[in-house]
């Protein structure tokens, strides 16, 4: 097996894996080589063809594959070393890291690496939706990419399950592209994505949004013929008798993103169990020394911008970590407290400025992000909406941190 | 009449009511900033949207390439502009910014790629390694 | 008009089997199978397992073919590169009052001939399996597992590469009789043979009354199953098997183990009216909460795939005992060899049922040996199960076996090329799937199926019709991106 010595190694060439790797280069670091499974850079951005991205950072509306290719192009400005078509197989908690591609299995003995590998979507089996397996039932994603990438229309008449960005996003795709979507079916009392988007995607084209429904059936023996939906209780559970029946050839699934981390798991890596993603603490280091996460694999974002900033961090992180610069223990604890469902990230050391990533529980207007250090109040931040589907962040400067103990964020 | 609207410029989502007759708006309620009085005004007379889409490409290393409208395009043409840009091939290689359709349907606004595709080659796939 | 010398119908474990059987003998034989690939029926909807026969009654054909089927499976498997594990099975008691249950199936199993089975108590359970609780447990060490798909596949092309016809995509409509041979009418062409084999599964019921039989009647008795992600493999070694409640049309909630690595739960067992396969919400409520009862580990987020299959029970529901096999040549009409009713232990009694077909047929002609039968079908590569020296070798070789294009199962493009050049010519998405993996991970073939089909493209420029997920009328796609907008 070939081997190589390399100082960061950056698994995943999507947006995350771009900026850690130009941040980690830009401070100073050349011995860097980024690992990608498809063959070529950009990840998802490559098949999200519409825009919204790049407002925070470009401050224009860019499409997927124009945001990405200012980042494709600084990687290949600054000659960073990148392998396509390379799957990585395994890591260990030494940071050896074997990767298979074409042109053999190469062990990479790296002295840092920068997990970025996004994440997978959540499967019809994975929320056991009964009835047949016929043709006709994908996941947003992958409709998304077969549309826009591979040039092949999923179906004629559609039924799309959540509605997310990604499954609004794809309702208007489809309707665009001429086909009819019957129904976007969410089992939230609210669309999970931003009103702007059901506003874009359902209220422009007309399209039925059922609250508070799933689907509960498929029928079809070889390619999909009808779905049945039903009204939901406070449990989920269908409710009997509010079944109606859909026929459609189609049904899309965007029910939920899940962090990738089966190598963070080889590689002994503790995981939180909202995210789903590493536990990190402020410098984005897991409790694996060396090993850092960002982007998708760490916690799922909607801005793609907030993915640029954190993985810079993250590069920048790796790159001290390699010259021995990163210092400050991180053991202030950082807990997810009332109405938060997450918070990142889950240890401070308090003697830098800290930045917050959190996501609430329920939509809300006129709230306020409460910073306490047990019953010691070190910071209010209020917030005229506050909506799960909008990652929010904020700053706490260090000279609040002083003699903190541990954190709590919550919502009042 | 009344109408209510949900603006779209930024993630804030105003609701925004708005009294108004015959082509004339009397009253405005529940914006935060100025834009959503522009949307508004917009969004009641002449809707427009941005446009984002693919288009056939011919000998690319990809079969499709995205693109977007240059500037929004009224509402009640979009269907139409989708129409016309379905029956068109563009010839790789293609650059961001490669205006396919110049002035579409008359609206003004040209169809540019959005997305770099080189030309295929003999080879089954492109390897790129500093 | 080719004169077949035996027309098989039906392309399921049982039929496969037959066709490589026959094959031993130089013999003209067909057979035809309605799907677009080998077990798409029962077959390839079952828990894979390899009954050591203790749960036959004795002086059945079921309980002879079974103890001879098991007995054959290890080494045919060896010889058509078939991965088969001896896992053993424990059939566990929770209380005390359910030992005599053991005890019965152990005398049963001594009956039939079944090998090595032992009553163990809590001490050696624990050590067996850590996680489960049990007060006893029937102990049987030669139950195996392996993969009907890859089974049937493996016994096709061996019978393929030996000289029997294959039509795929063949349904069989009509049969009548002119001058001692058998006329097949089918919605491609019609075939004459001299001797016809029923065994169509599901549907042998329907073909025996095509020739006049009308004895049978097919009751359809639904199974489903959860797959659970590899994540949790580790919960359990063994088989493991409730003691089956009373009054079943099944065998009970099992846990099982396959041979690549994940855990199953089911079969359920369920009369219905229809040949319908759906997973229902109350069943799949049950299975979570039974397999619960013996693994609590278990949850529903560990569901990565559902899926059910259908016995063919040759009595209804509420009947005192069960039906036997039926492997004979029907007393009224000649050389029509009928196979009804072959639901579990099918698939292990498989090759013991195909050497029972072929003495009959061979009491009737004497066939000359096939002096080139090769009993032996190579291995595929399964590149995920390569050592890093045999790994390197082979992209050394090929690069294209550098390239992993199913990320959960770590499937080469190399692999999915050779599963799309597959003896039968199978090229749904479902078939290659059983050929080498694809979309049978975690994330069910969201990640692969796009690039699989850029695979197909690239070497077979296949129609939009040409793109299925399992053969006709299960179309992937309905044309190209632009084709709803465009102007023709």
């Amino acid at each position: 097996m070939i081997e190589r010595e390399i100082d960061i190694a950056i698994i995943g060439g999507g947006p995350a894996g771009l900026s850690a790797a130009i941040a980690a280069k830009k401070s100073g670091i050349d011995n860097i080589l980024l690992i990608e499974r498809s063959e070529s850079l950009g990840g998802i951005l490559n098949q999200c063809i519409h825009e919204g991205f790049g407002i925070e950072i470009f401050k224009e509306a860019l499409t997927g594959p124009e945001y990405m290719q200012r980042f494709i192009d600084k990687v290949e400005q600054l000659k960073i070393p990148c392998m396509l078509n390379s799957m990585v197989l395994d890591i260990n908690k030494k940071k050896d890291i074997i990767v298979c591609s074409p042109e053999g299995l190469i062990k990479v003995n790296a002295k840092a690496i920068v997990l970025a590998m996004g994440c997978r979507e959540r499967t019809r089996g994975n929320i056991c939706i009964p009835g047949t397996r016929p043709s006709g039932v994908y996941t947003a994603g992958c409709a998304q990419n077969l549309i826009n990438l591979k040039n092949y229309m999923v179906g004629k008449r559609v039924v799309i399950l959540g509605s997310g960005d990604i499954g609004l996003i794809m309702a208007r795709r489809l309707k665009l592209e001429g086909a009819e979507v019957l129904a976007v079916v969410e089992i939230l009392p609210y669309s999970s994505g931003l009103p702007r988007n059901v506003v874009q995607c359902l209220e422009d084209y007309d399209i039925p949004l059922y609250l508070g429904h799933t689907v509960v059936n498929i029928r079809g023996r070889k390619r999909v013929e009808e779905v049945v939906i039903a009204k939901v209780d406070e449990k989920w559970r269908p409710i009997k008798g509010t079944e109606k029946r859909i026929e459609c050839d189609t049904l899309l699934l965007s029910v939920g993103l899940i962090p990738e981390n089966e190598l963070s798991k080889m590689a002994g890596i503790s995981l939180d169990s909202v995210t789903y993603g590493s536990r990190v603490n402020e410098n984005l280091e897991t409790n694996v020394k060396g090993i850092f996460a960002c982007g998708n694999v760490l916690h799922v974002h909607d801005l793609v911008d907030y993915v640029t900033l954190e993985a810079e961090l993250a590069g920048n992180s790796a790159a001290d970590f390699v010259r021995g610069e990163l210092r400050n223990e991180s053991n202030i604890k950082v807990t997810a407290g009332n109405g938060v469902r997450y918070v990142l990230p889950h240890l401070i050391s308090g003697k830098n400025d800290a930045k917050f990533s959190l996501r609430v529980m329920c939509p809300d207007r006129n709230r306020k992000i409460v910073v306490r250090d047990g019953k010691k109040i070190l910071k209010k931040i209020p917030k005229m909406r506050v909506n799960p589907s909008e990652m929010i962040q904020f700053n706490i400067k260090k000279e609040y941190l002083e003699d903190v103990k541990e954190l709590t964020i919550e919502i009042e | 009449m009344k109408k209510k609207f949900i603006c779209i410029i930024c993630p804030n989502g105003c609701e925004i009511e708005v009294k108004y007759s015959e082509g004339e708006i009397e009253k405005i309620s529940g914006n935060l900033c100025e834009k959503g009085l522009d949307y508004v005004k917009k969004e009641l007379f002449s809707p427009e949207r941005g446009l984002t889409s693919s288009v056939n490409l011919k000998n690319g290393l990809l079969p499709l390439v995205s693109v977007k409208a240059s500037k929004p395009i009224p509402k009640e043409k979009i269907f139409a502009l989708m129409d016309e840009i379905a029956d068109i091939e563009v010839k790789a290689p293609v650059k961001i910014g490669d205006i396919i359709v110049k002035d579409i349907l008359g609206t003004g606004a040209d169809i540019m790629a959005t997305k770099n595709v080189d030309r295929k080659g003999n080879f089954l796939y492109q390897k790129k390694e500093n | 008009m080719v004169v077949y010398d035996a027309l098989i119908i039906g392309g399921g474990v049982v039929g496969c089997s037959i066709a490589r059987e026959l094959s031993r003998c130089k013999i003209n034989a067909l057979l035809v199978e309605k799907e677009c690939d080998v077990a798409m029926g029962t077959s390839g909807s079952n828990s894979g397992v390899a009954h050591a026969g203790f749960y036959v009654q004795p002086g059945t054909l079921k309980a002879e073919t079974n103890i001879k089927g098991h007995r054959m499976l290890p080494g045919l498997c060896k010889e058509l590169s078939v991965p088969y594990e001896e896992i053993g099975k424990l059939v566990v008691a929770k209380t005390e009052d359910e030992i005599d249950h053991l005890k019965k199936l152990k005398e049963n199993g001594d009956k039939n001939g079944t090998r090595d089975l032992e009553i163990i108590y809590r001490e050696k359970v624990k050590e067996l399996e850590p996680n489960i609780e049990a007060v006893a447990a029937l102990y049987s060490p030669t139950s195996g597992i392996l993969d009907p798909f890859e089974l049937t596949i493996a016994l096709a092309e061996n019978a393929l590469k030996n000289g029997v016809k294959f039509s795929l995509n063949t349904e069989v409509m009509g049969i009548s009789q002119k001058n001692g041979r058998f006329l097949v009418k089918t919605n491609k062409k019609g075939f004459e043979s001299k001797i016809v084999i029923n065994s169509a599964g599901l549907y042998s019921d329907e073909i025996s009354e095509m020739v006049g039989i009308d004895r049978y009647k097919i009751y359809p008795c639904r199974g489903e199953y959860h797959i659970l992600d590899k994540n949790k493999s580790a919960l359990i070694n063994h088989l493991i098997y409730p003691v089956p409640p009373k009054d079943l049309g099944g065998l009970g909630v099992h846990l099982t183990p396959t041979v690549d690595g994940n855990i199953m739960i089911g079969p359920s067992a369920e009369y219905i009216q229809e040949m319908d396969v759906s997973n229902t919400l109350d069943v799949m409520d049950t299975l979570l909460k039974e397999a619960k009862e013996m693994l609590p580990e278990i949850s529903r987020r560990d569901f990565i795939r559902s899926f059910a299959g259908i016995r063919p029970k040759l009595i209804p529901q509420g009947s005192k005992s069960p039906a036997d096999f039926v492997i004979e040549e029907d007393p009224e009409v000649n050389n029509f060899i009928n196979l009804v009713g072959i639901e579990s232990p099918g698939l292990t009694s498989a090759p013991a049922i195909a050497e029972k077909v072929v003495e009959i047929i061979k009491k009737k002609k004497k066939f000359k040996k096939n002096r080139k039968f090769n009993p032996k079908r190579k291995a595929p590569v399964c590149f995920s199960k390569l050592s890093d020296q045999e790994k390197s070798e082979l992209i050394k070789k090929n690069p294209d076996y550098g390239h992993i294009v199913c990320r959960c199962e770590t499937v080469t493009r190399q692999e999915i090329i050779d599963a799309l050049n597959n003896p039968l010519n199978v090229k749904s998405i479902d078939g290659i799937k059983r050929r080498c993996r694809t979309g049978t991970g975690r994330c069910q073939g969201g990640f692969c199926t796009p690039k699989i089909v850029e695979i197909m493209e690239e070497l077979y420029h296949p129609s939009i019709d040409d793109l299925t997920l399992k053969g006709n009328n299960s179309r992937l796609f309905i044309g190209r991106t632009k084709d709803l907008r465009k102007n023709d």
